[in-house]
């Protein structure tokens, strides 16, 4: 099976480095990016199996980003992360096609199995 | 009417306390987030067997990255505990800016939440006030409350302090676009904001473009 591609788009930089290198670590294709802006570019560029979500994100915030993922490629699979108890993003996030989200401080363990059942999804798709 | 008051007064503390107490936890979680992934890949180094000498430098920096995110989660504790201790004696001789400067750290993310930035901009060597630190505070929260609840995103709010003869001056200037109506139309009654300032022996006034500036003697109440 080839490596799933995963974009990870936080603002943390030091958060999503360091993430992005233990994901390559376990053979996933990593691409970051800081902004929703980066984050559309590598879309259209990466064509990532699975996007990994900080739902505060500057600019377009990570609800509106989710929603254009959607709409552009509905079979990229989207996993929001949130950095606190925020129930309503988390519910909309749901609501508009997000397939899992995850709470920081992370579990690697967590959010590996996360991700590949999401790429699974995405492959019935 | 008092009664209705005191309850207002007693909600406004209570949201202002939430704010701190939420902005504080999630800034450190955040912290915390970012110490646990740098640990973490130090771990998925060594288990992968990453031990050469030219992998020093690397690990280096990881364990610098741990040290910075902990230097700032001090700095928060830090700001925290002086917030806390503020309230133990009611009128003492305070440092303005220091008294700010605590504040928008500790406010900062609730801010953030809306898109607005906050920020500072300190006269130094201001004289030390004799005054009630706490209450004054929170009546700049109440302000900052409103504006921030009245901005749409991508505002800005700065906080200047200033001297004037015998007095400090805590300026709050808002940009950006107001949402509808008046920014100071919101929660916290004038009435409370009177109280508090007769007790501070102050004086605010509402300038142009929906400023706020509050006027405190420097030798106290």
């Amino acid at each position: 099976m080839p490596q799933t591609k995963v974009l990870l788009v936080d603002d943390e930089i030091e958060f999503a480095s360091a993430l992005a290198e233990r994901l390559q670590l376990r053979n996933y294709d990593v691409k970051v990016g800081h902004t929703a802006i980066e984050a559309m570019g590598f879309i259209h560029q990466f064509m990532p199996d699975v996007v990994v979500l900080d739902l505060k994100i500057p600019g377009m915030d990570g609800l509106e980003t989710l929603k254009t993922i959607k709409k552009l490629d509905p079979t990229i699979e989207v996993i929001m992360l949130t950095g606190h108890g925020d129930v309503l993003s988390v519910e909309e996030g749901m609501k508009s096609g997000a397939f899992e989200y995850i709470m920081k401080p992370i579990d690697i363990g967590e959010l590996t199995s996360k991700i590949d059942k999401a790429k699974k999804k995405r492959i019935n798709a | 009417m008092e009664n209705e008051n005191e309850e207002d007064l007693k909600a406004l503390q209570l949201r202002f306390v939430g704010k701190i107490i939420a902005g504080f936890t999630h800034e450190i979680k955040n912290y915390l987030a970012i110490i646990k992934e740098s640990s973490g890949l130090i771990g998925d180094m060594i288990k992968m067997g990453k031990l050469s000498e030219n992998d020093v430098p690397e690990y280096l920096e990881i364990i610098q990255s741990i040290e910075d995110q902990i230097g700032n989660a001090i700095e928060h504790f830090t700001h925290l505990n002086r917030f806390s201790h503020r309230m133990d004696t009611q009128i003492s001789a305070f440092n303005l800016n220091e008294c700010i400067e605590e504040l928008i750290a500790l406010l900062n993310r609730f801010a953030r939440q809306k898109k607005i930035v906050l920020a500072t901009d300190f006269q130094q060597d201001l004289p030390p006030v004799k005054s009630n630190p706490s209450m004054l505070q929170l009546l700049v929260f109440s302000f900052l409350e409103n504006k921030i609840a009245g901005l749409e995103k991508n505002g800005r709010i700065t906080v200047r302090t200033g001297a004037v003869d015998n007095a400090v001056a805590v300026k709050i200037i808002p940009e950006g676009t107001f949402a509808e109506g008046d920014a100071d139309a919101g929660t916290t009654t004038g009435k409370i904001r009177e109280n508090f300032i007769k007790q501070l022996g102050g004086n605010i006034s509402q300038g142009a473009a929906k400023e706020t500036v509050i006027t405190l003697p420097v030798h106290g109440v």
